[in-house]
């Protein structure tokens, strides 16, 4: 089977920063992958250069097999959906009109939205629930319904892999587990994910690998039993002896699944 | 604001009714501005009835010899500039606002007026060929003008893909200064005390004078382009309005709407300005208020703004021409009074809205 995004031999630096060495990694379809790793460790770098507004210094980013330095940025769009961590709108978009600018890699220059368009809007909005809200300003929502607004607009794009950027950021206990079941719910209808994830308490049960980056090794892949162990982590993360306990209690549900 | 919302689960109820709303709006704009062009035409020292001035313009013979010149050399010109000035300037607000992701930006605010009023005044003192080649040539310069400062601004003003408020004014003001200013310097290095200085007071003072229809043609022209222009640029603008990396992300190519966003602009405020001088925040103004009643989506505000935009300038110059008659008032005075409480105001609302 062919990878949906393959990273061969990939390499990043902002300016003299490198934060990327040699990335080799993969993801199929309907799979679902949580990034993990300490601040500035180039989580979100990744996902950039997956959903190819980056593009790499080294090596080539695939995407089913189709070097993405070859293809135009709206192609890459209809496959690859990145949701950003923050978005602002200087003005009053309502979540219609925001979800609608899912559709621009698939608009001509002249011609406004064809019927496929609305339809794709509106299943996008009916899977994350937020058809009730289209009439509602954006920029008024609360955290967790501007959250499902955000990847609405990414599953207008009907992509096959969602990039997710922090989608736990700024949420609430409930509306958190609200966004995995909808990861859940894109999984079942055959959507790929990659998310960037803080909480590793929330990454189990739903995602099927860990990528586990850190600022001075390369990144490592596996399970979540496989990556969340209290001594994999400590390393990748710098974490100070004296907090070790906090740790394994971060990682217990993964303890007894080893 | 209360929108109808009727549940149905057929389509998008909510952009329906803000199509219906616009189809409305539009109509009742355009006869707005007919209203108004009847109207203004009988206004002024010689008054003139209404009827017989619309029967006029059907090619009946109602008026008198003398009062068809009034009507066609002296009253439908003005009339004819206030409404190509107003829909230039309305647009390239929309579109400047739309660019800078700002709703503060205005032609006159971020400095393009006066890099077009520089522009067409080293035409007049500097360069008498041009003064001769004529009103297009004085266009022409207007809009290397323009373009020249509105670059300069976005460049100042560009903090990784975001203008912040302040840095907006403050760049647009200080480039505006400078330009407004160079073109006072100008008139100390006049040879000629006179014909260019008058011109140039006229221009710095926003002042519609009074054109000929070979002038307007060249106006309308410019603002058919800009127009024509705008259209396919409005979506891409809403697109923009999600910062330059996500709208990248979706395949738009940031860097050239930004330099048709720039030379559309640019070329509206030429126009407005080749006829007009500096008539600050009707840019502004127009835009807001549209914004108000249609959402801030650019390909519905597109031809509402450009409509508006011809109104409002309509009515604000039939005022400045017989407020305070048998003087008269620059409109740009006029439209400082209105747009400047109007500015602040928005500063005020947007600095709420933790924009800065």
């Amino acid at each position: 089977m062919k990878p949906l995004i393959e990273f061969a031999g990939v390499s990043f630096s902002y300016g003299d920063r490198q934060v990327l060495w040699d990335l080799d990694a993969a993801i199929f379809e309907k799979q679902c992958v949580a990034v993990v790793g300490p601040n500035g460790s180039g989580k979100t770098t990744l996902l950039r250069l997956a959903a190819g507004t980056l593009t790499p210094a080294c090596g080539d980013v695939y995407l089913k097999a189709r070097t993405l330095r070859s293809l135009k940025q709206r192609e890459i769009a209809r496959s690859v959906a990145f949701v950003p961590q923050n978005v602002e709108i200087p003005f009053s978009f309502t979540v219609e009109q925001f979800v609608e600018q899912g559709r621009t890699p698939f608009l001509k220059l002249f011609g406004g939205l064809q019927a496929s368009d609305c339809e794709a809007m509106r299943r996008a909005m009916e899977l994350t629930d937020t058809w009730a809200l289209r009439s509602r300003i954006f920029n008024e929502l609360s955290g967790g319904e501007r959250q499902r607004a955000k990847i609405a607009l990414g599953l207008a794009q009907q992509p096959q892999l969602l990039l997710l950027d922090e989608p736990m950021q700024n949420l609430d206990i409930g509306r958190q587990f609200e966004t995995i079941d909808l990861i859940e719910l894109l999984r079942g209808e055959g959507i790929a994910v990659i998310a960037s994830m803080h909480d590793l308490a929330l990454i189990e049960g739903t995602f099927s690998s860990v990528w586990l980056m850190s600022q001075d090794e390369l990144m490592r892949q596996g399970t979540p039993e496989e990556m969340l162990r209290p001594e994999v982590l400590e390393r990748a993360f710098h974490c100070p002896t004296r907090h070790r306990h906090r740790l394994r209690e971060q990682t217990q549900i993964y303890e007894s699944r080893r | 604001m209360a929108v109808e919302v009727t549940e149905t689960h057929t389509g998008f109820v909510y952009g329906r009714a803000r199509d219906r709303r616009q189809r409305w709006l539009l109509a009742i704009l355009s006869v707005a501005v007919a209203v108004a062009v009847l109207v203004a035409s009988g206004l002024g020292a010689v008054h003139l009835p209404v009827s017989q001035v619309a029967r006029s313009m059907m090619g009946g013979g109602a008026l008198s010899a003398d009062q068809r010149v009034i009507l066609f050399t002296i009253r439908l010109p003005r009339i004819v500039a206030a409404l190509l000035v107003g829909s230039a300037l309305s647009v390239s607000g929309l579109l400047f606002q739309g660019l800078f992701r700002n709703p503060l930006a205005d032609p006159y605010v971020i400095g393009s007026s006066g890099g077009a009023v520089l522009g067409a005044s080293l035409g007049v003192f500097l360069l008498p060929a041009v003064s001769l080649a004529g009103f297009g040539a004085t266009a022409l310069l207007a809009f290397a003008g323009a373009l020249g400062s509105i670059t300069l601004v976005y460049w100042l003003a560009n903090v990784d893909g975001r203008t912040p408020v302040v840095a907006l004014l403050l760049a647009g003001f200080a480039v505006s200064a400078m330009l407004s200013y160079s073109s006072y310097f100008l008139e100390v290095l006049d040879r000629n005390f006179g014909m260019g200085m008058r011109v140039l007071t006229s221009w710095l003072h926003g002042t519609i004078a009074q054109p000929t229809w070979t002038q307007l043609g060249i106006v309308a022209g410019m603002l058919a382009i800009g127009l024509a222009g705008s259209m396919p640029l409005a979506r891409n603008l809403n697109t923009l309005a999600l910062g330059e990396e996500y709208a990248t992300h979706l395949g738009l190519s940031v860097q050239r709407i930004r330099i048709s966003a720039i030379a559309i602009g640019s070329i509206l405020t030429a126009a407005a300005v080749a006829l007009g001088g500096l008539i600050g925040f009707a840019g502004l103004i127009v835009p807001h208020i549209l914004r108000m009643a249609l959402g801030p989506d650019h390909v519905r505000l597109l031809p509402a703004t450009a409509l508006a935009g011809a109104l409002f300038l309509l009515v604000a110059d039939t005022a400045a021409r017989t407020a305070i008659a048998p003087a008269e008032l620059p409109v740009g005075v006029l439209t400082a009074f209105i747009g400047g409480p109007f500015f602040l105001y928005l500063l005020r609302k947007t600095k709420h809205e933790a924009m800065l």
